[in-house]
């Protein structure tokens, strides 16, 4: 434990300033009148320029600055998937599902939402959507039915199938670095609720949408005479890009027994593939890398480190004490629910990156002996932090705006002359999310507190 | 040489709440010089007969192409009759939806050099000619460019045009 952190909170101006930074800059960023981004960049040049933390503090302490660990890793997964993406193997897996479902509009509906989880759990959600949504639109226009379920379902599945791996969705990412979790724990942890989860909203859809999604059989013919080997582009590359995947996943798994971050895996596996395939200049490449992403975690980090420092993060864990007292199982649920529907209205991400010092800060009251891994991987505090993941993560589905896979597809099926108001998303995105979130609460009290595995 | 000295003068116009129907009738038969021959491009004027956009052969073939098969490459994947489905169903549809809405000008008193310079940048095969008050005039084609230019160069070395 840190010295600093049992020096009583001083309220002076640099906390005001702090807090008033911090304030604003997330009003803003809900407001979404200015671009996250914009205000990201902002926020943090100011926490520097009047004094909250020092330029050294940003960028270089891990305590208060920027987590690079995150942006690595970002980075690198976005370079892998740009230099995939035109081997056409991903038009290839989605023409592929959609001839596995016979044509069939809810079999299609079923098998797109499998594709999209298990492909998100090892993409971007957001990467996932924009990889898949479009073949989904293309089908449901060659059956001519409703795109709006197919849509609607491929932002749930894709957050669903995002909560199960640490590089599934950002808040996984985030929480991983800051625990110091590896790979193979969201894999024990997170995967196997991630998978009943899964199931029970297939049971779900089936209930919603399987009677209404109906087709002609001559409409099916096009379906099934698509051949998805036309898809594929440059097979060679294609076969170095999936050598490639199949390093950095291994290294994924790995990660723990190499003693190497997975920023350091996934940057690895980026440089290799930015040599091996026979790119000339990676300007384009590195060009389509989500640079507005990447500097809004940037800037959100300076932000935090800034509530940090000034120890508006302890007061907000000393709340949180007062009301759980001290009990883990009530922290956990707490965690969970109220992650769950915060992050239904607001960006989970800067959500995330408030309440990982929150928790840590909370646990070095707990156990005040404890420090470093010791304390981090607490067996009574390991609940708390799948909750945050499941609540985070799963929280997204509740509103069209609870995460960037929602936004996207809303925005396709209006280009696609379909709108899908806020109300529509979640009548069908709201009941999804507490469910999955009641599954993962049956799932953490089980295994954890009953079970105790 | 001036941009109104090229230009084809007073040209026929489209309306931003014209269904693209009437829109592509006007497109296949608007007159340019004295021959009947459908049009690349026609400007759309408000009822202030101010210039809001222009609609073009390319923003109709963009008005039947989903736009999420310009996100991936899904054109192996069509099927016959993709098109006219599309077609049918964007018949419809005003003009202000499928026009393009940053247009290009050029001022009537415009050089040949900077219209040139307008189409290279911007990679534009005509331009609508503006007079002082900012009303369209005229439309200026890559084509009369075109001819403007190698009558340059043709007469520089003496010899007749062909």
């Amino acid at each position: 434990m840190s010295p600093e952190a049992v020096d009583p909170i001083v309220i002076n101006t640099t906390f005001w300033i702090a807090t008033a930074i911090f304030v604003i800059a997330y009003g803003l960023i809900v407001s979404e009148k200015i671009h996250k981004t914009m205000i990201a960049i902002f926020g943090a040049a100011l926490v520097i320029v009047l004094g909250v933390l020092e330029q050294r503090e940003a960028f270089h302490i891990e305590e208060f600055g920027i987590d690079w660990n995150v942006i690595f890793l970002l980075i690198s997964m976005m370079v892998i998937i740009n230099i995939m993406r035109p081997t056409g193997v991903f038009e290839y897996i989605a023409i592929k599902s959609a001839k596995l479902g016979k044509g069939e509009p809810f079999k299609i509906l079923a098998i797109f939402a499998v594709v999209t989880a298990v492909m998100s759990a090892f993409l971007d959600n957001v990467t996932t959507v924009l990889l898949i949504a479009p073949v989904t639109l293309l089908i449901a226009d060659a059956l001519d039915v409703d795109p709006i379920p197919y849509l609607i379902s491929n932002a749930i599945a894709s957050n669903i199938g995002g909560t199960a791996t640490l590089i599934g969705d950002p808040p996984n990412i985030m929480i991983a670095s800051k625990a110091k979790l590896e790979f193979m724990d969201f894999i024990y942890n997170l995967s196997p609720v991630i998978i009943v989860t899964m199931v029970v909203y297939l049971i779900a859809i089936k209930f919603i949408w399987g009677k209404s999604l109906k087709t002609k059989d001559e409409l099916k013919d096009r379906v099934m005479q698509m051949n998805e080997k036309e898809a594929i582009k440059d097979p060679v590359l294609l076969k170095k890009s999936l050598f490639v995947l199949g390093v950095v996943i291994a290294g994924f798994v790995m990660h723990g027994a190499l003693h190497l971050e997975p920023a350091t895996i996934a940057l690895f596996g980026a440089g290799l593939l930015l040599l091996l395939s026979g790119i000339h200049n990676p300007h384009h490449v590195l060009a389509e890398v989500e640079w507005p992403t990447i500097f809004f975690f940037m800037g959100l980090f300076i932000i935090i480190g800034g509530r940090v420092k000034v120890g508006l993060i302890e007061m907000a864990s000393n709340e949180v004490l007062a009301i759980t007292q001290g009990n883990m199982f009530a922290t956990s649920m707490v965690v969970m629910w109220f992650s769950a529907f915060a992050s239904a209205f607001v960006d989970n991400i800067p959500y995330v990156a408030t309440m990982n010092p929150l928790i840590i800060d909370m646990a070095q009251k707990l156990w005040p002996d404890l420090s470093g891994i010791a304390l981090l991987h607490k067996p009574e505090l390991m609940p708390v932090w799948w909750s945050l993941a499941l609540g985070a993560c799963l929280g997204g589905n509740g509103t069209a705006i609870g995460a960037s896979a929602n936004v996207i597809v809303v925005g396709m099926a209006e280009k696609a002359g379909h709108k899908i108001s806020f109300v529509k998303f979640m009548l069908y995105g709201m009941p999804i999310m507490i469910l999955t979130v009641a599954v993962s609460t049956i799932y953490v009290w089980l295994r954890y507190y009953v079970l105790g595995i | 040489m001036k941009a109104k000295e090229l230009m084809i003068p007073s040209p026929e116009y489209l309306h931003p709440d014209d269904t693209l129907r009437t829109a592509v009738n006007l497109l296949r038969t608007a007159r340019r010089d004295e021959d009947k021959l459908g049009t690349k491009g026609l400007p759309v004027l408000d009822e202030n007969s101010k210039l809001v956009g222009m609609l073009s052969m390319a923003d109709i073939l963009r008005a039947v192409f989903p736009f999420y098969m310009g996100m991936m490459e899904l054109g192996e994947f069509s099927w016959d009759g993709m098109v006219e489905e599309v077609a049918a169903k964007s018949e419809d549809k005003h003009v202000d939806n499928v026009m393009s809405k940053n247009v290009i000008t050029v001022n009537e008193d415009a050089s040949l050099m900077e219209c040139i310079d307008h189409m290279l940048k911007n990679r534009i095969k005509r331009l609508p000619v503006l007079n002082k008050e900012g009303r369209v005039v005229g439309m200026l084609y890559e084509r009369d460019v075109f001819f403007a230019v190698t009558k340059a160069m043709l007469e520089k070395e003496g010899g007749a045009i062909e």
